[in-house]
């Protein structure tokens, strides 16, 4: 899908998908020699969208470059649950913005706008 | 995505992981004044295993608790003459069990637990929002 749903969407699981890693960052951070999870969708998103003629957006995991502990452990949980509320509202905010490119659709069509 | 509000499933790992870790420590204080005759075992201190539950090239799938480790059972040999299990030479087996470590371990696995369950909330929340779409 394009156009702004098809960006909104992609934005909506990438999202999803650094809950998913911020949630299992959280769950090994007793973890010896764990190295967590950065999963980062943006950078590629951009470029997909400012590209001419439109691109190709993807989604990749990597290793956080935190420094590790004494155990091998890099999970820093403070920073971690900083992430968890972003995107949690992130997520929210792009559920609402896709509510919004609906109800436009649905008022042109000539049903309600609210 | 692998299943159908997964990430609560992730958070809910790290949850019995830390409840598993609090039940360690929770035996571990219980038994920290057993006694034994100098001829047996005595109480290991019992510490869990983390494991990351992960497919490769996937964003992880939680954690789990591969084993619980028992420590050394030698513990140390205390002299206890009054007791009715002492030896000849008025000694006991006592498990090498220190309560300030555990009370430490405990904070820890607290905070893991509570983190895990911020986390959860902060999954449904996310899951919530999405069920009002197109509504």
């Amino acid at each position: 899908m394009d156009g702004i749903i098809g960006v909104l969407q992609f934005a909506t699981d990438g999202v999803s998908q650094q809950q998913q890693a911020t949630a299992n960052n959280l769950a090994n951070s007793e973890t010896p020699d764990f190295t967590a999870e950065d999963v980062n969708f943006q950078t590629s998103l951009r470029q997909a969208i400012d590209a001419a003629g439109g691109g190709t957006a993807s989604l990749t995991v990597g290793p956080d470059p935190a420094p590790m502990a004494t155990d091998g452990n890099n999970v820093d949980t403070s920073t971690q649950l900083v992430d968890a509320q972003e995107e949690m509202l992130q997520y929210q905010t792009n559920v609402e913005m896709l509510n919004a490119q609906f109800r436009l659709i649905s008022g042109a069509a000539g049903g309600s706008f609210s | 995505m692998s299943d159908l509000f997964g990430n609560i499933n992730v958070s809910g790992s790290g949850i019995a992981a830390s409840q598993t870790w609090l039940n360690t420590i929770a035996g571990n204080i219980a038994n920290m004044d057993d006694v034994s005759p100098t001829d047996e075992a005595t109480y290991g201190e019992q510490t869990p295993i983390f494991e990351p539950d992960a497919a490769f090239g996937q964003p992880g799938q939680g954690v789990t608790v591969a084993a619980v480790d028992e420590g050394s059972t030698a513990g140390v040999v205390e002299s206890d003459p009054t007791s009715p299990l002492a030896d000849a030479q008025g000694d006991v087996r006592v498990p090498d069990i220190e309560l300030g470590g555990q009370m430490v371990n405990m904070i820890q696995a607290q905070t893991d637990y509570q983190a895990n369950t911020s986390a959860m909330a902060d999954a449904r929340t996310a899951y919530q929002s999405a069920l009002t779409l197109g509504t």
